[in-house]
C-alpha cells in the first residue's frame, strides 16, 4: 500500500496522461464507430441485395476474428495501402479500433430499429411521408430509446478495448503501466493504480448510463 | 365510368406458399362508402392494404384516378398523401404530442405553413372533441382517443378517401360509438371510405355497397339491404348467420 501511493506521488503525471490518452481515444473510436456503425446498418437493412450482402460480410469478419490481430492487420496495413498519408501508430490503431467497434455497433442500432413497432412504419408511411423522413422523424428517434443503452454499454467495453493499443506502444493508460514498470520494476502496484483508474472511470460511467435509461423509460 | 376514384384488376398476393388473394378486381366511386366484410383469414385486411400499396401486390394492378399506381415508376407516397388509412392499432407516434401527431405530414410533405398546419390540426381536433388534448403525448390517450387521433391525422392531408382496416377492433367495448360516429361522419360528409370491419349494423348503415370477401376473392357484392337481407353465395349466409 505504502509502495503504491509512493509510486503515485512520483508517476501520477504519467498514469494521467494515460487516461487523458484512454479518454480520447475511446471517444474517437466511438464517434467514428457510430458514424461508420450507422452506414452499416442502414446498409444491412436497405434493398439492394449485393449491398447488403457485403455489410454482412463486414459484420461477421469483425466479429469472428480477434480484436488484436485486427489492430495488428491495421497496423501493418494502413500505412502500406496508403504510404501517402503517413499515418502514425495512434492513427492507424483508432483506425482499427473504430472499424472493429462500428461492426458491433451497427447491429446495436438495427436491433434498435427493428425493435420499433412495425405499425409505425405503415402509419408513417401511409400519411405519404417520404422513407427519409419516415426514418428521421417517426422510426429513428423512437429507436434511439432502445439504441442509447447497448451503445453505453459498447463505449464501457471500447474503453476496456483501448488497452490493446499498448500493445503498439499507443499512449494511453496500459501503456503508462508498461513505462512505469519498466522504469522501476514495480509490476503489480502499478498494475493496481491502472486498475483502479480504469474501474473508477467504468464504474462512473456505468452509473451514470443506468440514470440515463431510467430516465428514458420513465418518458413511455 | 367516369366517376370512379379506385379500381383494382385481378389483385393477386400472396405470402409465400400462402395464397391470399386470388384475383379481385373491384372499382370504388368517388362519394362511395364501401364495407368489406368476411370471415378472419378471409383477405379483407391484404386487399384494403393492398390499395395503398402498404402490401405489394404479387399481381394485378391499381388504379387510383385511372393512373396506374403499381407501375414500376409510380411514386407511390405521393399517392398515399391522397389516400389517408386508419390502422387497427392506432399506430399514432408516441413521440410526439397530440399536435405534432397531425400536422407532421402537412408541414414536411406539403410544405403548409407551420401555423396554418396549426390552425387546421386545431380545427379538426375540435371537430371530434379533442382540442384540449392538442399539447398531451398520446399515451396519456384513451383506445378510442388514440382512434380518433389517428383519423384526424390522416384527414389532416385533406386525402380524396379513406380506407379504414377494422378501426373499432382493438376499443373497449364503450370506446367504439364514438369512433363509429366520427367515420359515420366522415361518410355523411362525402368522403370516399373503404372500411373493413366486424360491426355489421354500422355497414349495414352507412353503406351504399357490401363487399364479402372470403378465400381471397369478392363472393359477393351489392347493396347493405341485398347482403344482409338475401344474401345469395352460401359461404356469405354461412358467414352472416354466425355474426348476425
Amino acid at each position: 500500500m505504502d509502495k503504491i501511493l509512493k509510486l503515485w506521488m512520483k508517476y501520477h503525471a504519467v498514469f494521467l496522461s494515460g487516461l487523458y490518452g484512454t479518454l480520447w481515444i475511446s471517444a474517437v473510436t466511438i464517434l467514428l464507430g457510430t458514424a461508420l456503425g450507422v452506414l452499416i446498418a442502414l446498409m444491412r437493412m436497405g434493398r439492394i441485395k449485393p449491398v447488403r450482402i457485403l455489410a454482412e460480410a463486414y459484420i461477421e469478419l469483425l466479429r469472428g476474428t480477434p480484436i488484436l490481430l485486427q489492430l495488428y492487420f491495421f497496423w501493418i496495413g494502413l500505412p502500406k495501402v496508403f504510404p501517402a498519408l503517413e499515418l502514425t501508430d495512434t492513427q492507424c490503431i483508432v483506425t482499427a479500433l473504430a472499424v472493429n467497434a462500428s461492426a458491433y455497433i451497427s447491429e446495436i442500432i438495427r436491433a434498435g430499429i427493428n425493435a420499433v413497432d412495425q405499425g409505425q412504419w405503415e402509419a408513417a408511411r401511409s400519411i405519404g411521408l417520404s422513407d427519409i423522413h419516415v426514418m428521421t422523424r417517426v422510426i429513428f428517434p423512437q429507436a434511439v430509446k432502445n439504441i442509447l443503452p447497448a451503445l453505453g454499454n459498447e463505449l464501457i467495453s471500447t474503453i476496456k478495448g483501448t488497452s490493446l493499443a499498448s500493445v503498439f506502444f499507443v499512449g494511453e493508460l496500459m501503456t503508462s503501466y508498461k513505462s512505469v514498470q519498466s522504469a522501476t520494476f514495480l509490476a503489480l502496484q502499478s498494475l493496481t493504480i491502472v486498475g483502479v483508474i480504469y474501474f473508477l472511470l467504468n464504474f462512473t460511467l456505468s452509473r451514470l448510463l443506468g440514470l440515463l435509461e431510467r430516465r428514458l423509460t420513465v418518458s413511455d | 365510368m367516369t366517376d370512379e376514384i379506385l379500381r383494382t384488376e385481378n389483385l393477386v398476393k400472396n405470402f409465400g406458399d400462402l395464397e391470399v388473394l386470388k384475383g379481385i378486381s373491384a372499382t370504388i366511386r368517388r362519394g362511395e362508402v364501401v364495407s368489406v366484410i368476411g370471415p378472419s383469414g378471409g383477405g379483407k385486411s391484404t386487399f384494403l392494404r393492398c390499395l395503398n400499396l402498404l402490401e405489394t401486390p404479387t399481381s394485378g394492378r391499381v388504379y387510383f384516378e385511372g393512373q396506374d399506381i403499381t407501375r414500376q415508376k409510380a411514386k407511390i407516397c405521393a399517392y398515399r398523401r391522397r389516400i389517408g388509412m386508419v390502422f387497427q392499432n392506432f399506430n399514432v407516434f408516441p413521440n410526439m404530442t397530440v399536435l405534432e401527431n397531425i400536422t407532421l405530414a402537412p408541414v414536411l410533405e406539403k410544405k403548409t405553413p407551420r401555423e396554418q398546419a396549426r390552425q387546421e390540426a386545431m380545427a379538426l381536433l375540435e371537430r371530434v372533441g379533442l382540442a384540449e388534448k392538442a399539447d398531451e403525448y398520446p399515451r396519456k390517450l384513451s383506445g378510442g382517443q388514440k382512434q380518433r387521433l389517428s383519423i384526424v391525422r390522416a384527414l389532416a392531408m385533406r386525402p380524396e378517401m379513406m380506407l379504414f382496416d377494422e378501426p373499432t377492433s382493438a376499443l373497449d367495448p364503450e370506446m367504439v360509438k364514438e369512433v363509429l360516429s366520427v367515420i359515420g361522419d366522415l361518410a355523411r360528409n362525402g368522403m370516399t371510405i373503404v372500411i373493413v370491419t366486424h360491426e355489421m349494423a354500422f355497414a349495414r348503415e352507412v353503406s351504399d355497397r357490401v363487399l364479402f370477401i372470403c378465400d381471397g376473392v369478392i363472393k359477393e357484392s351489392g347493396s347493405p339491404e341485398a347482403i344482409f337481407n338475401c344474401p345469395h353465395h352460401p359461404s356469405t349466409i354461412r358467414f352472416l348467420s354466425m355474426v348476425l
